[in-house]
């Protein structure tokens, strides 16, 4: 294991996209992990993801040493938003991806293990989650549950599911005819077992390998469900919330068109960046992991 | 060939009963109270909350009012959409051209750029342009429709001020609206020329230019991609070695042979791109608020409104399976090896 | 390929006019809205945005003189009613209104008195659920509904209807059950005369006593009205176009008074803040729709006016105490109980609780901060425009010493000691109401450690669902009039019949006889005294608590002249009465 690490370091050496995507994540880890630190939270709060507010004035300000990313509309500090937003991103796009990829595991490996009616019905309910593009199903859902982070997570999972159970349930249905697999159950091994002994972690690779593509679309369709004012509630340190916050001002005062750049720059660049950095990452590991690409 | 397709179409129904059942099942999750929100706005209707719940039947169990939504679908009834406020069936046909064209704006764009920039930095491998359209892939990739539409809202829009957000400005709308001006398809780039209205033409073009911009920046990285991987495939093969030797030109070497084999697979994946666009048009439609099938979609689903929110999920479903089924025969018409077996 | 970059790039560069120091068209004038009607029926539709279109097309009995909620003068009718001129009677429950001569409808065909009878007859009978209706049955045939409580139509209701609208000739003669102080006021702004005879030919009700059970709440596109206009009013329905959201009104050239000077009124919803200011400068547009919380990017802008200290019809928002709060599946009590983590279901109904926070409140500082310093404390829940509106009435101010005590007053000590936690909630959308609660919360908290409140905003189904199951222990919301009258703040704020006192669970005997009485009385100093007396009650019991008498202000272009304003017009002061206006 230890081998393999130390080649997987070896490959990403060799690239400078991917430090690039290493060093970025490595930085939004630093400062999720730091936040207590860097903006810290008022005493007697009783949720540290409230962002504090400094008065209830409609008009943004502008970046000055009090508040370095300088407020949003009712003077929400843009900085501790920020730096909270962070763990924000962090958590809504690990247990996304975590949770699609055991729900597409379990469906796609029992749809390819076992065939037949099985199949039929899983991958038809497949097709169905497919047939809506993935926004306007997790907007319907989302609008159903009544807003709230949770509810945005559990949609976004319930649109990602479906692609990683298609391209499981392709190369199980592949794996499975396999001499190893074939030989196996001639031994009597359980169903359960040549499962997850035999065929999965056989298939696994390209799985983890689209998941960690897919990490930054799903931080982007989860930030859009915000910014349309169906994620967390006015307030809370969440990037595409914050965007939201800016859409008043995008044009500024009379004479100074760009007064207000920092509510729509500073948290767009924060997204961006944070997803430019899973996509790197993400084609690192493709690069390496991926056999079918040497 | 034939069997195929017709086993793909009778499958149609069936998904689209599936998305209708699946919404429905949705629908557990709100009380009466809730689904009543949608016609009950001001505090001063507060009273008839109960009488509301009652005359839309939202107290029925659930399957029985599926039951009396599809039985109305079978005749021909879609339901009244209170967002759009007109019958859905209406507010389809009013929706989706815009949304087309929209769709149609960033799609040709798309192939071109993409097909352009992934030939030249496969040609080019590792040089300049092929560092730079690897960057522009992975930027667009990784930027959020909203971030981008709002920066060039700022820019062209608040500073420049050119490129206002809708569809075409005031005195435009009052013309196509006039009684002089016929609409025959609903696209309105269209309309406009057959109807020799220049000026309605430049004005939707200008509105979408910023539009279609923020699509083609953000949806061309998977094109650009497929083109460069294939075209750096096709390349390295035997034949191009050949006609090279033959002594043919760099160039035609490039456009004739390569190229050509080069963009079957871009051809399949070009109309799921398209369906991708037409499902990915939801956020630009609500940023700069162009009045599409899009828009329209989100504020049924943020407001509750069932029949709107049914409609044009049936509408992306349709689309959807039919694209994904001329996909496939594409696939099987360019693609010789397939057509054999 | 390379061959398609010139094109995009000759698209890109393609650069809009310079905006236009002038207006673009002279007679025609542009608003941009927030939302779109609903409905065009006056029978239908109850939200300003369609009656802003409403109130331009068809004529009402009477209109609001100027910016005046009390003068009337006649606008289908030739005469105001009164006692002095007789044609009120002297016990207050006949009116005789004499028609005007004269006057068409769109389509040339002359209006009549039985025309008129017509329109409130059809206002009345039509009876949608949520819709308007109740505003004449209450006061002609003295009932809410055309219906019961299941839904089952009263066919006695017609001929109840009919014996209370006559026509005497060119007169329509009104015979109320008891008197009804406002009635004039209500048909200044609801059921405009209607053509009865372009109704029935398009398959609307012919006035027939045999077919309005038919007609009763029905579906909103079967109504001819829905979507076309018949009626007598300045301007004509040309267009309303949904797709764009959009409606487009042209002036009618016989029009009984001189015509308009505007030709054409274009009204848009432009949902976007940003689109609207940019229209609005580029000349696009003349007026547009702009609240507090945008004036500071307003400002200063080349050629926009903005008129501002408008006084309003409404009040908003205004934060209700549940007192007895339903407890089962309920999660905004936390535990139910007063241990520090709850709130018991009759929690509320402490009245020191109630004043600790009305003492608790920053009213100042509301202001100062969201309507950037305009507007006033309320002093009631009858806004500061309305004839019953004491202005002397004493206020809650923040004092939080005071607030203290009546903290450690409440439930005999226990509240003090034990503390309570609770959630706030407000419908989100709204900044206003979100603000309201956290100064409430912050100023509530620091008052004593042991005090929590979960602020936390609803969407407005959850909102409803809760609302309804009066699960809130406080719940934040507005009221807006329906006519100028005090009765339509106090009876929905205060009786006990009300609806949010309903929900509320609060009733005060006191209240609701004076309320009652006030109704009936005509003599508006007699009136004036009541309704004083009602809101010195209020304060010494606080249901709920006011904050302030909102003023908005207007945004327009400085070429429209002519506007004028006055808080009864439907989404004033960014909708108008459109026939007074010119632009130069």
């Amino acid at each position: 294991m230890n081998s393999t690490l130390r080649n997987v370091w070896k490959k990403l050496k060799k690239k400078p996209m991917s430090l690039l995507g290493c060093a970025i994540i490595g930085g939004y880890t630093l400062v999720a992990g730091l936040a207590p630190v860097l903006a810290r939270p008022a005493p007697n709060t009783r949720d540290v993801y409230l962002i504090p507010q400094d008065g209830y004035s409609p008009d943004p300000v502008r970046p000055s040493k009090e508040h370095w990313f300088g407020t949003t509309e009712q003077q929400y500090d843009l900085f501790y938003g920020m730096v909270w937003g962070t763990r924000t991103a962090f958590k809504v796009a690990l247990s996304v991806v975590l949770t699609s990829l055991l729900i597409g595991i379990l469906i796609g490996g029992l749809a390819g293990f076992y065939g037949g009616w099985v199949d039929e019905t899983l991958m038809r309910f497949t097709d169905v989650v497919l047939a809506f593009p993935d926004l306007v199903l997790s907007v319907v859902i989302v609008a159903v549950l009544q807003p709230g982070l949770y509810k945005v997570m559990a949609a976004v999972v319930l649109v990602s599911w479906p692609s990683y159970a298609r391209l499981l349930r392709g190369d199980v249905l592949s794996i499975k005819e396999r001499e190893f697999v074939l030989a196996a159950r001639a031994l009597g091994a359980s169903d359960s077992r040549i499962l997850l002994r035999h065929i999965l972690p056989n298939c696994i690779y390209p799985l983890l390998v689209v998941a960690s593509l897919s990490m930054g679309r799903i931080v982007i369709t989860a930030a859009a469900l915000s910014f349309l004012g169906l994620g967390a509630p006015v307030g809370y340190a969440d990037w595409g919330q914050l965007i939201s916050l800016s859409r008043n001002w995008i044009l500024g005062s009379s004479g100074n068109p760009f007064e207000f750049w920092h509510t729509v720059f500073i948290p767009g660049t924060a997204i961006f960046l944070f997803v430019l950095g899973w996509n790197l990452l993400g084609d690192a590991f493709r690069d390496i992991l991926d056999p079918r690409q040497k | 060939m034939l069997r195929f397709v017709g086993k793909r179409l009778a499958l149609l129904p069936l998904v689209m009963l599936g998305v209708t059942v699946l919404l429905f099942a949705l629908l557990q999750f709100l009380t009466p109270e809730m689904r009543a929100a949608l016609y009950v706005k001001d505090p001063r209707q507060l009273a008839a909350l109960e009488a509301i719940i009652q005359k839309h039947h939202l107290r029925d169990p659930l399957p029985i009012q599926y039951w009396s939504w599809l039985k109305q679908v079978l005749v021909g009834d879609l339901g009244y959409s209170e967002t759009a406020k007109m019958p859905v069936a209406d507010a389809i046909r009013a929706f989706f051209p815009a949304t087309l064209e929209l769709t149609f704006a960033a799609f040709f764009p798309i192939l071109f750029i993409g097909v352009w920039l992934g030939t030249k930095s496969a040609v080019h491998k590792d040089k300049f342009v092929d560092h730079f359209s690897r960057f522009v892939a992975i930027t667009g990739y990784s930027l959020p429709s909203f971030v981008l539409g709002l920066l060039l809202l700022m820019i062209f829009y608040g500073k420049m001020k050119m490129f206002a957000p809708g569809r075409y400005s005031l005195d435009v709308d009052l013309l196509v609206h006039s009684d002089e001006f016929r609409h025959v398809t609903g696209l309105l780039l269209v309309d406009s020329v057959l109807n020799w209205k220049w000026s309605v033409f430049w004005d939707v073009a200008k509105h979408l230019v910023l539009p279609s911009a923020t699509l083609v920046y953000i949806s061309m990285a998977l094109l650009l991609r497929i083109t460069r991987s294939s075209m750096l495939e096709e390349l390295g093969k035997d034949y191009v070695r050949t006609a090279r030797a033959k002594g043919l030109s760099e160039r035609a070497v490039i456009n004739k042979h390569a190229r050509a084999n080069a963009l079957i697979p871009v051809v399949t994946l070009s109309s799921l791109l398209f369906v991708g666009l037409l499902g990915g048009v939801v956020i630009t439609e609500t940023v700069f608020d162009y009045p599409g099938i899009g828009r329209w979609g989100v504020n049924a689903a943020q407001q509750l409104d069932i029949p709107g929110v049914l409609g044009s999920a049936l509408l992306s479903s349709l689309l959807f399976v039919v694209a994904n089924m001329l996909a496939d025969v594409a696939y099987a018409l360019v693609d010789p090896r397939i057509r054999v077996q | 390929m390379i061959r398609a970059f010139p094109a995009l790039l000759a698209l890109c560069l393609f650069t809009a006019p310079a905006s236009a120091a002038r207006s673009k068209n002279p007679d025609t004038l542009t608003r941009l809205g927030l939302s779109d009607a609903d409905s065009l029926d006056p029978a239908w539709s109850y939200d300003t945005f369609s009656h802003e279109v409403i109130a331009n097309v068809y004529d009402y009995l009477f209109m609001f003189e100027g910016g005046s909620v009390e003068k009337l003068i006649p606008l289908a009718a030739a005469k105001v009613p009164s006692r002095a001129n007789g044609l009120i009677s002297a016990d207050g429950k006949t009116y005789t209104i004499p028609i005007r001569a004269g006057m068409v409808f769109h389509d040339g065909t002359p209006v009549t008195a039985e025309d008129v009878r017509y329109s409130i007859l059809r206002f009345m009978l039509f009876d949608r659920d949520a819709g308007p209706s109740s505003l004449l049955l209450q006061p002609l045939v003295d009932r809410d509904s055309t219906r019961d409580s299941t839904g089952k139509i009263d066919p006695k209701v017609f001929a109840d209807a009919a014996k209370a609208v006559q026509v005497d000739g060119d007169k329509v003669v009104l015979r109320l059950p008891k008197p009804f102080a406002p009635m004039l006021t209500v048909l200044a702004s609801w059921a405009p005369v209607v053509s009865r005879k372009w109704v029935a030919e398009k398959g609307g009700w012919d006035g027939a006593e045999a077919t309005w059970q038919k007609f009763n709440n029905p579906s909103k596109t079967s109504s001819p009205l829905h979507e076309a206009v018949m009626g007598t009013g300045p301007f004509k329905l040309e267009r309303w176009d949904r797709n764009n959201k959009q409606i487009v009104l042209v002036r009618n050239d016989r029009y009984w008074r001189t015509p308009a000077k505007l030709k054409r009124v274009v009204i848009k919803a432009v949902s976007e803040f940003g689109t609207r200011k940019l229209m609005l400068q580029a000349g696009d547009a003349d007026t547009i729709t702009a609240d507090r919380p945008v004036f500071s990017q307003l400002q200063n802008v080349p050629g926009v006016e903005l008129i501002d200290d408008q006084q309003m019809l409404d009040m908003n928002p205004v934060a209700f105490f549940t007192f007895k709060i339903k407890e089962t599946g309920n999660p905004y009590i936390g535990s139910g109980k007063l241990d520090g983590e709850g709130v018991p279901p009759d929690f509320f109904s402490d009245l020191d609780l109630r004043r600790a926070f009305a003492y608790s409140f920053d009213y100042k500082g509301f202001i100062k901060d969201v309507m950037r310093g305009k507007g006033t404390q309320a002093t009631g829940c009858i806004p500061n425009t309305l004839p019953g509106h004491n202005p002397k009435q004493a206020t809650y101010s923040l004092d939080l010493k005071k607030a203290e005590e009546h903290f450690r007053k409440a439930r005999g000590g226990e509240v003090w000691e034990k503390g309570f936690r609770f959630t706030l909630s407000y419908n989100t959308g709204n900044v206003a109401r979100e603000t309201l609660c956290q100064i409430l919360k912050r100023q509530v908290e620091s008052i004593n450690p042991k005090f929590k409140i979960d602020v936390r905003p609803l969407e407005w189904p959850t909102f409803l669902d809760a609302y309804k199951g009066s699960k809130l222990p406080v719940f934040i919301i507005g009221w807006n009039a329906d006519f100028p009258d005090a009765h339509t703040f106090v009876f929905p704020m205060l009786h006990s019949r009300g609806d949010y006192p309903f929900t509320q669970r609060f009733k005060d005997e006191r209240i609701d006889k004076l309320i009652d009485q006030a109704l009936d009385e005509t003599d508006l100093a007699k009136r004036k005294d009541l309704y004083a007396k009602v809101q010195a009650l209020e304060y010494e019991l606080v249901p709920h608590l006011v904050i302030l008498d909102t003023v908005r202000f207007r945004t327009q272009r400085d070429w429209v002249k002519g506007w004028y304003h006055n808080p009864i017009f439907p989404d004033a002061p960014y909708g108008a009465y459109y026939y007074p206006i010119w632009k130069e």
